[in-house]
Parts: structure tokens; sequence; C-alpha cells
């Protein structure tokens, strides 16, 4: 069959061709991971660098830039400002993101428009953003500090993000069990208590982390309204634009360890939510 | 009969739960925004910003080419951002629809790894790779391309536009590998099989069927990009300079709240008209709901 003979003929080169295209594609994925993470790893070296200036060449390993961090009221001061900031804005932009989410199942007036309302935060220039809260407040005479302004501005930063990763999971849950739970009798906060919130539960929780780390990680619109006060960001920041303190790829380790440990967490949690419903969906 | 009435009251009372956060964006979103634009037609002077009307904060952005300077080379930088990040972007986004589905995990966190953290530091981290006593400058050194360290490696454009990809690159990434996972692989075998080579599949099936997302990710990169202020403060130096770094000194320096809100209000509309002429087939709410 000259057909056939053909067709192997021409698999091997093709089947050639398709490995080294797959080979070519591995090594430009491990450029780019080294791209990702060459920086941060050197920072994390550099952390550990006796040296009064930050950069190489590597002198000696020492920890006293950790302890200058540990060692600093300002830096405590500001990662407790930044940890308290996120739990309680996380917690309130969470609650209004479930109730927005739960409201969005239905069809109302004006639902495109929120729409556009809800995407204002993240598709306005976060300088742009900062500042027009800025003038906002100086004019309502509110004191910028942490919990006048900063936390205001963090929940309407988290909100949409918290929305986003919240809607799909709550507008693809079955409605037929709430509404047999609610043709029974059940009043609609037991509906939500009982059916619903179970159901969203893990979801939630991964939204709350997310949005944790979205606020510990802000800093363009905290930068102009936090006033004197600090958070974790806005003092790194300072530090950068006075001079090159020493310690500042320590301060930088701390920081992207707790928020990268955050994250993962909350990764984790989201996905092991997703698998169980997978399987849910799948035995049913 | 009783039961349906009782039902539609039900339905409608849980559009009410939007309230709560449509409230919170129109206080704390919305309104600041009328007042910035308000602003911007007010007077500011060593004594407060006081309410006025007057075009004088758009004359003076009108009159001193800086701005206009500064904010074409904005959009410049955005623009430039935008296409480096695709270009690195699609073959990343390409190679992690490859991997099976436990290793794609995998893969795929570590790739959301260093963009979990705050951006001040991720822009921080180039401080130490291009500065003087920089990784770079020591391997070019221990290499013998030069004997003294190079300075030109940062501060400069150059620099800005790196820092920007870096910081980036995954809102590229990550709607081109949805569009592509939401590929039929079956098409692909089908332009196979009917003789089309790899090349001639890839640009006449795959790169066509994930414009969706390479749309979105251009969007969502420039935008990002135009607002930038953290990344060019801290690498880019006087020549690597962009808008964010002309609107901030308003407030941080001199105090010029009006000329500031003209300046933001001058930033939003130029992105807005360029989402218009070349975003119009995305849809923005797509791009979120989907991601």
């Amino acid at each position: 069959m000259p057909a056939d003979v053909a067709s192997t003929q021409a698999a091997s080169p093709a089947q050639y061709g398709g490995r080294m295209r797959a080979l070519a594609l591995g090594a430009y994925a491990g450029i780019f991971y080294c791209f990702l993470y060459v920086p941060i790893i050197l920072l994390a070296i550099l952390s550990f660098n006796d040296s009064q200036t930050i950069g190489l060449p590597f002198r000696n390993f020492t920890l006293r830039w950790y302890s200058d961090v540990v060692n600093s009221p300002e830096i405590l001061k500001s990662i407790v400002n930044s940890v308290l900031l996120g739990i309680v804005s996380a917690s309130i932009a969470t609650v209004l993101a479930v109730l927005l989410a739960l409201g969005f199942r239905q069809e109302f007036r004006f639902k495109g428009l929120l729409m556009k309302i809800i995407l204002l935060p993240i598709l306005i220039p976060g300088i742009v953003g900062g500042v027009a809260e800025l003038m906002f407040f100086g004019y309502g005479n509110i004191p910028f500090g942490v919990w006048t302004t900063a936390l205001p501005v963090h929940v309407t930063w988290v909100l949409p993000f918290a929305f986003f990763t919240l809607f799909p999971r709550l507008h693809g849950l079955d409605r037929s069990l709430e509404e047999a739970a609610a043709d029974l009798g059940a009043r609609p906060f037991m509906v939500f208590r009982r059916i619903v919130f179970p159901l969203i539960k893990s979801g939630v929780v991964a939204t709350a982390m997310f949005a944790f780390t979205l606020s510990f990680d802000e800093f363009i619109h905290t930068l102009f309204v936090i006033g004197s006060q600090r958070t974790v960001p806005v003092h790194l920041w300072t530090l950068l634009s006075d001079q090159m303190v020493p310690f500042l790829p320590a301060v930088g380790v701390v920081v992207m360890a707790v928020s990268m440990l955050v994250s993962l967490v909350g990764f984790a949690i989201s996905a092991r939510a997703d698998s169980g419903s997978a399987q849910q969906s799948k035995t049913r | 009969m009783r039961a349906t009435p009782v039902r539609r009251s039900w339905v409608d009372l849980r559009a009410l739960l939007v309230l709560p956060a449509a409230v919170w964006l129109l206080i704390f979103a919305v309104a600041p925004l009328v007042m910035l634009a308000t602003m911007s037609f007010w007077t500011s002077s060593i004594f407060g910003t006081t309410p006025d009307f007057t075009l004088d904060n758009y004359w003076v952005i009108a009159q001193n080419p800086i701005y206009l300077q500064v904010l074409l080379q904005t959009l410049r930088i955005a623009a430039t951002v935008t296409l480096i990040s695709l270009l690195i972007s699609y073959p990343m986004a390409y190679f992690l629809t490859t991997l099976p589905e436990g290793k794609k995990a995998i893969f795929l966190v570590l790739l959301f790894l260093p963009f979990w953290t705050s951006f001040v530091v991720r822009s921080f981290v180039w401080l130490p790779m291009l500065g003087r006593n920089g990784l770079i400058n020591l391997i070019l050194i221990k290499l013998g391309v030069t004997s003294q360290p190079l300075e030109w490696l940062i501060y400069n454009e150059g620099a800005t536009h790196l820092g920007l990809v870096y910081v980036y690159t995954l809102f590229m990434i990550l709607p081109v590998y949805l569009s592509l996972e939401r590929l039929d692989p079956k098409l692909i075998e089908a332009a196979t099989d009917l003789g089309a080579g790899p090349v001639r599949t890839f640009l006449r099936v795959t790169l066509p069927l994930s414009m969706p997302g390479v749309l979105s990710g251009c969007v969502m990169v420039f935008l990002l990009g135009c607002g930038a202020y953290v990344t060019p403060q801290l690498l880019g130096g006087t020549s690597g300079m962009m808008f964010g770094n002309v609107i901030a000194p308003q407030y941080t320096v001199t105090n010029n709240w009006a000329l500031g809100a003209a300046l933001s209000v001058l930033l939003i509309f130029v992105i807005f008209v360029c989402l218009v002429l070349f975003g119009r087939r995305v849809r923005l709410n797509d791009i979120f709901l989907k991601v």
C-alpha cells in the first residue's frame, strides 16, 4: 500500500519537528521563569548580605538586617497596621461582595450601569483614583489615617475583585435546591444559611484571603490618603525614596513572604473547593 | 395560583441585596471622580483650592509642551510594553496549555506566585539587578565584556519598559492562556488532517481563535501601563518618566490640586479615547467575568 508507506514516512519528520517544538517551548518557559524569579531570589540573597550598600558582591552571611526589621518600631507598627487593615477591609469587602453577587443573580433596572460602576475602581488608573480620594476626603475634612480614610479606600479597591471572584461561583449554583427549600417554607435567610452559604463557603473564604492580599499589597491609593501613618508598602516606599537603607531587601522579603503565604493558602482552599464541586457535579 | 405573587415579590426583594455595595461605590468610587472632574475647573493658590469655573488649568497644560510630551511618551511606553508583553506571554501561555493537568497546576502557581506580592517590591527587585553593584554588571565584568560597571542599565526608558513588563505581564498571560484553553483541539487536528503545516495551522486556526484573549490582555496591560507611577519613579529616572509622575508632584510637592485634577481628567480622557479607538471589539465585562 503506497499510501500507507507515504504516511509513515511523513509521520517521523513531523513527530521529530513536534518534539523539537516542544523542546524549544520548554526551554523558552525555563527562561521565562528565570526572568520572573532571578530578581526575587537575588533580593532574598541580598537580604542576608553583610554589606552597608545594597548589591553584590556577597560578603558574609548575616541575619542583622532581619533583626533591624524586627527591632524597628516603625516597621512593626506598619506591619500591624497592614495586617489589621487587611483583615477588616477584606471582611467588609467580602460581605458586600456576597450581597452584591446574590443580588446580581436577579434581573433589575440599571444592572448594566451598576456593572460599569463596579468596574470603575479597577479601570481608573491607580494614581488618578488616589488623588481623587485625597481631594474627596480632604474636602470632606476627614482626618487622614488608617481607619478614617485608608479603610474605605481599601474596601472600594478590593470590592470589585471580590465580586468578580465570587460571582461565577454563585451564578453557577443550581437554583433548584434553593427553590425546593423555599417551596418547603424556608424563609430567604434560612435558604441562604442552610443551602447557599454551605455551597459557597470555601469560595467565600478564598475570596476573603484574596481580598486580604490585595489590601495588604495596595500601595498607590493608600499613599495619598494615609496621612502620616504607614502601611507596609507605604513605609517601604518612604524608605526607598529617602535613602537606600541596607535592610531594604529584608523588608521586601518579609512583605513578599506574608502575601505569598496568604495567597498560596487561599489558592489551595479555592482549588480544593473547585475540585470538590467538580466531584459533586460528577457524582450527581 | 397564590404561590406565584409571593415568589415574585421575594425575587424582587433579592435584587435589593446589591444596594449596600452600590451605595458604597457611589460614595467612595463615583463621588471622588465627580469631585476630581469638578475641581479641574477650580483655582489653586497658596491659600488652597477654591471653587471657580475656569479653564485656566487646561490652558496651563496646553501651553506647557512638557505635559503633552510626557503624555505622548506615556502612551508610547504603554503601547510598547503591551506589545512586548504580548510577544513574550503568548508562547508562555501556549506552553501552559501543552502541559498535563498535574504539572499545569504547579506551573500556574509558580507563575502566579511573584504576582501575589506588592508591586512596590516587584519594581524594587530590579534595583539590585540593574544597579551599579547589580547582578548584570557583576556578570558583565566577570565575563570581561566591560571593566567598569555600566551606568546606563537603569534610570532610563529601557528600565521603565523592563520593569513594567515584569510587573504586568501576568495580565497578558492569563487571558491568552484562558482563550487557548477553550480552543477545541479537534480544530487543530482537522487542520493538520487537511494538510496544513504547523505554521499554517497556528496562523489560520490557533491565532485567530485566541484573539479575544489577546485583546483582553492588551487592553489590561495598556490600561495599567498608562496609569503607571511606581515603576517609572523607581527605575525610570528623568528620561523614563510617565504621566503618573507628573500628576503626583501636584499633590506631594506644589499642592496645586486643581492642576493635578485637570491632568488626571486629561489622562482618563486620553485612555478612554484609546480604548474606544482600539478596543471597541473588547467588552470589558467579558474580560473580568471570564478571567
